[in-house]
């Protein structure tokens, strides 16, 4: 089995990029606290495929992560 | 040090083993990280489909006053669609009507009609709204006033028909 050698440098990209994901998760729910209490129905989906996309997007940097 | 140095007094006292200490590694804090995205995700997936499936109060068609009762650019105060929800009608002129719930979109004060100004006013916090739409003229409340469906029947009575945020 090979193991495959990141820089380090790669690591920390990874974090960064994670942490952003996940304070725009954070913008994303009030949103969708906003969407609830209009109800406002289009705003509130659009606003969970987002949330679901950024999660998504969140796990996959994961992989990227040395351990 | 060496192995057979003495232990410092210090290090008697202040036992502080640096092994058994926790340690995080990025992978498990990155993998907090998602695992909270991916809550934030079912919350707001989970926000939707209630926004989806809720019913609000609407309110039931009912007599609120006789149009004759209200005069030219005269305000009307009622309750719609429940008991606690207070509303108020605006007879624009002889033909027109409006309605809107007094409750201010910002923190909920009471507005009430300014003439002069053609406007609604929540003496709160300034909030100002167009007498005729209920959008927002000025102030902190970023969204409209709720509507309230109204018309006028043909015994001269005013309906409310439904609310609408």
């Amino acid at each position: 089995m090979s193991i495959v050698r990141r820089p380090r440098g790669t690591s920390s990209a990874v974090i960064v990029y994670v942490i952003i994901l996940v304070s725009l998760q954070v913008f994303t729910v009030t949103v969708a606290v906003e969407a609830f209490l209009t109800d406002d129905e289009a705003i509130a989906w659009a606003t969970a495929g987002v949330s679901v996309a950024l999660a998504g997007m969140a796990a996959a940097f994961l992989r990227y992560l040395r351990r | 040090m060496t192995a057979d140095a003495p232990t410092p007094l210090w290090e008697r006292d202040f036992p502080y083993e640096a092994a058994a200490e926790e340690e995080v590694t990025r992978r498990e804090f990155t993998r907090y990280l998602v695992l909270g995205a991916g809550a934030m995700a079912a919350g707001n997936v989970g926000l939707a489909v209630w926004t989806q499936l809720r019913s609000i109060n609407t309110g039931e068609p009912r007599p609120i006053v006789a149009l004759a009762d209200v005069a030219v650019g005269g305000t009307y105060l009622f309750r719609y669609p429940a008991d606690d929800d207070p509303a108020v009608l605006l007879r624009v002129d002889e033909q027109e009507i409006v309605a809107f719930s007094q409750k201010c979109t910002h923190l909920g004060c009471v507005v009430y009609y300014e003439a002069e100004a053609r406007r609604w006013h929540c003496p709160c916090h300034e909030g100002n709204f167009k007498a005729t739409t209920g959008e927002v003229i000025s102030g902190p409340p970023t969204r409209r006033l709720g509507r309230i469906d109204v018309e006028v029947r043909d015994d001269g009575q005013v309906w409310a028909l439904g609310a609408r945020p």
